[in-house]
């Protein structure tokens, strides 16, 4: 079948397998899935970056040059409420000035919150586009979305407790694999099944109080594991239940809505402070109030939402007694100063807890 | 034969060892400079401790190692415990000072605060992306001056007239020194000036939204200083407490993890005359490039590290 457009995305943690089931079965283009994300990209990604601009600015940059060489012709830009509204319209001109020939849509343009506009966007990606198809493909790919949180949720909560750990991983990897590769509602279905069977035939060994952490923090950077070096990963090696509510049908798809949110946090922020900051303050509150052990707020440096909540956040650290541990991620190549402060940070919560109790 | 504990603590500027025995007494130590060399630095630092060791009477039965070159270290000395300075600071002190609330550390390139509530720590910060107010600084500020590091303290206590140095940033602090230095201030005002400057840099960093509560301990090099000293106990309003071993304390608490742990191999002090040697490999396998540490002793592979996945191990 001939395609009109080869589209990509930049990579974002894993949702790509969904981008990918949206635009070839909803909208009938090619979808072309650049490589992983790895050091490589983040370098020709920060070289061409402005130096101060936020970290997943340059991450982005670099995977779509990925793209733009394995061969897509047309770049997707999704929209945003922070500085990420004015990314698109920037990587276009620094690629366009690096001599790259593509069709780029921006969502931006069309982010007027009015439906019409959406849908001019969509008609921008493939003109001859059919609405019922989209909708249905919408719908499935959400339901992939969903399930592809839950699974994830699932894996860092339970991985370092998991008898054999590395069955348990394999049964995630396994389960991203089908995603990728799903045709159908079939395919999402049955991959879905496997993992979670495979997953809960493991044997966990968990205490009945196991130290639960929760992550919070900004959009792009604390779901995507190459942005924060592994954070959710290093913390369950080290056997550590890791729940975190900001994933991205949560925030985009599931959304309690600001209002909703912003009541339950009165007492901490009177005023919406950012795209994901009345989510993160809420969660982290959330999680304080559950009795978790301890809380690990995840930003990419110069992210401004994220560095005004942290006052609110220390707050709620002191307020309800738990420890809060601020990273901060750049484009940084050696992992050893997180591995200290994690190592401390997991001590720290282990040693009260046994006081505690 | 009584059990002993070897702790060591290996920093970028310093390299601390101690002796304990089962009791938490302090049997020998020694605190020597890194100089860039942290493998040399610990053979040297072996046979320093050696000569103070009574080996008729006791025998090193467990090994912890800690500081930035922790895991280097460990795979030399065989360590039986490897434990990040956070953890070791916080163990050291609170066993020596069950009461204390805070403990501030400020060493050669980093610095920390570390709140402790009945016994343990339960909160945290470390200096991220940035070194102003650290020993570093102090050092080079020393030079500068031609004065030796160990007499600041000395200087800025005999100052009437501190000079105001902006704190904000190791760079913007240096140029505002060089411009009052030729505005003819003296030595001992700038010095002390230089002191508060550390301070209110560590307490708007570091110790940001930080509740400070007495008792408070003060350790790292920069402890030694008593300057500083001088200056936090004029920024808190209240007394802090310096530990004559206060810059061994890293050492003190990795020995302290080390008798703790279950871990236990009898430590040989022939290391000191083996030859070590630390290469580094580029995996090359995917685009992550990932830069593996090898260890060798007398030429064979003991330890690898730095692979993020199983492509890039290394059999040993």
């Amino acid at each position: 079948m001939d395609f009109i457009k080869t589209v990509a995305l930049p990579r974002y943690a894993e949702y790509n397998c969904t981008f990918r089931y949206i635009l070839e079965k909803g909208l009938d283009v090619k979808y072309l899935l650049q490589p992983p994300l790895t050091q490589h990209t983040l370098e020709i990604g920060a070289k061409y970056s402005p130096d101060f601009v936020c970290t997943p600015f340059k991450t982005t940059l670099g995977s779509m040059i990925e793209a733009l060489e394995a061969g897509a012709d047309t770049l997707i830009m999704i929209f945003g409420l922070c500085k990420l509204g004015y990314y698109g319209e920037l990587q276009e001109q620094i690629l366009r000035d690096l001599g790259y020939k593509f069709d780029c849509i921006n969502f931006s343009d069309f982010d007027t919150g009015r439906k019409k506009d959406y849908i001019r966007g969509l008609k921008r990606i493939n003109p001859k586009m059919s609405f019922a198809k989209f909708a249905v493909a919408g719908m499935e790919a959400i339901k992939m979305g969903d399930y592809l949180d839950e699974i994830t949720g699932e894996y860092y909560k339970n991985y370092g407790f998991a008898q054999d750990r590395k069955a348990y991983q394999h049964a995630y990897k396994a389960f991203l694999r089908d995603m990728y590769a799903a045709g159908s509602k079939s395919d999402i279905e049955e991959g879905y099944r496997r993992a979670k069977d495979a997953m809960s035939r493991i044997p966990l060994d968990k205490p009945l109080k196991p130290l639960r952490v929760g992550v919070i923090g900004e959009f792009y950077t604390a779901m995507d594991a190459f942005s924060n070096l592994e954070t959710e990963q290093k913390l369950a090696d080290m056997g550590v239940e890791v729940h975190r509510w900001m994933t991205a049908t949560n925030r985009v798809i599931h959304y309690p809505g600001e209002t909703n949110l912003n009541v339950k946090i009165q007492e901490y922020c009177r005023y919406e402070m950012g795209p994901t900051s009345t989510a993160n303050i809420w969660s982290a509150k959330t999680y304080a109030e559950k009795g978790f052990d301890g809380i690990v707020h995840i930003k990419s440096a110069n992210c401004t939402p994220e560095i005004d909540i942290m006052p609110v956040l220390q707050n709620i650290g002191n307020d309800y007694k738990i420890p809060i541990l601020y990273l901060t991620f750049d484009a940084q190549t050696s992992d050893v100063g997180l591995m200290t402060r994690l190592e401390a940070f997991y001590d720290m919560i282990a040693m009260r807890k046994k006081v505690i109790v | 034969m009584k059990d002993a504990f070897l702790g060591i603590d290996v920093g970028s500027i310093s390299t601390k060892g101690v002796i304990l025995d089962e009791d938490n007494r302090l049997l020998c130590s020694e605190y020597i400079w890194t100089e860039g060399d942290p493998i040399g630095a610990v053979k040297k630092l072996i046979g320093l401790l050696e000569a103070q060791f009574d080996k008729k009477e006791y025998q090193i039965v467990g090994t912890g190692t800690t500081g930035s070159a922790r895991k280097l270290v460990g795979a030399i000395t065989g360590a039986t415990i490897v434990k990040n300075e956070i953890t070791a600071h916080a163990v050291g002190t609170t066993s020596f000072y069950p009461d204390v609330r805070t403990i501030l550390e400020i060493g050669g390139q980093d610095s920390k605060v570390i709140l402790v509530e009945n016994g343990v720590a339960v909160d945290y910060a470390m200096n991220t992306l940035c070194a102003a107010g650290t020993g570093a600084f102090l050092s080079s500020q020393a030079k500068r001056l031609g004065i030796e590091i160990e007499d600041i303290g000395d200087y800025a206590l005999r100052s009437k007239h501190p000079t105001p140095i902006a704190a904000r940033c190791t760079v913007f602090a240096e140029s505002d020194l060089v411009h009052k230095i030729q505005m003819g201030h003296s030595k001992e005002d700038i010095l002390a000036g230089v002191c508060q400057a550390v301070v209110s840099n560590y307490l708007n960093n570091v110790g940001k939204g930080k509740r400070i509560v007495s008792p408070v301990v003060f350790q790292g090099g920069v402890s030694k200083n008593k300057g500083v000293v001088a200056a936090f106990e004029n920024a808190l309003g209240c007394k802090v407490t310096v530990d004559d071993n206060g810059h061994l304390m890293g050492a003190i608490g990795i020995a302290v993890l080390a008798r703790k742990s279950s871990g236990r191999r009898k430590f040989d002090f022939a290391i000191e005359n083996m030859d070590f040697r630390a290469g580094e490999a580029s995996c090359g396998r995917c685009s992550n490039n990932c830069e593996i540490i090898c260890v060798y002793q007398n030429g064979k592979i003991i330890d690898s590290w730095g692979n993020r996945c199983e492509r890039g191990s290394v059999s040993v």
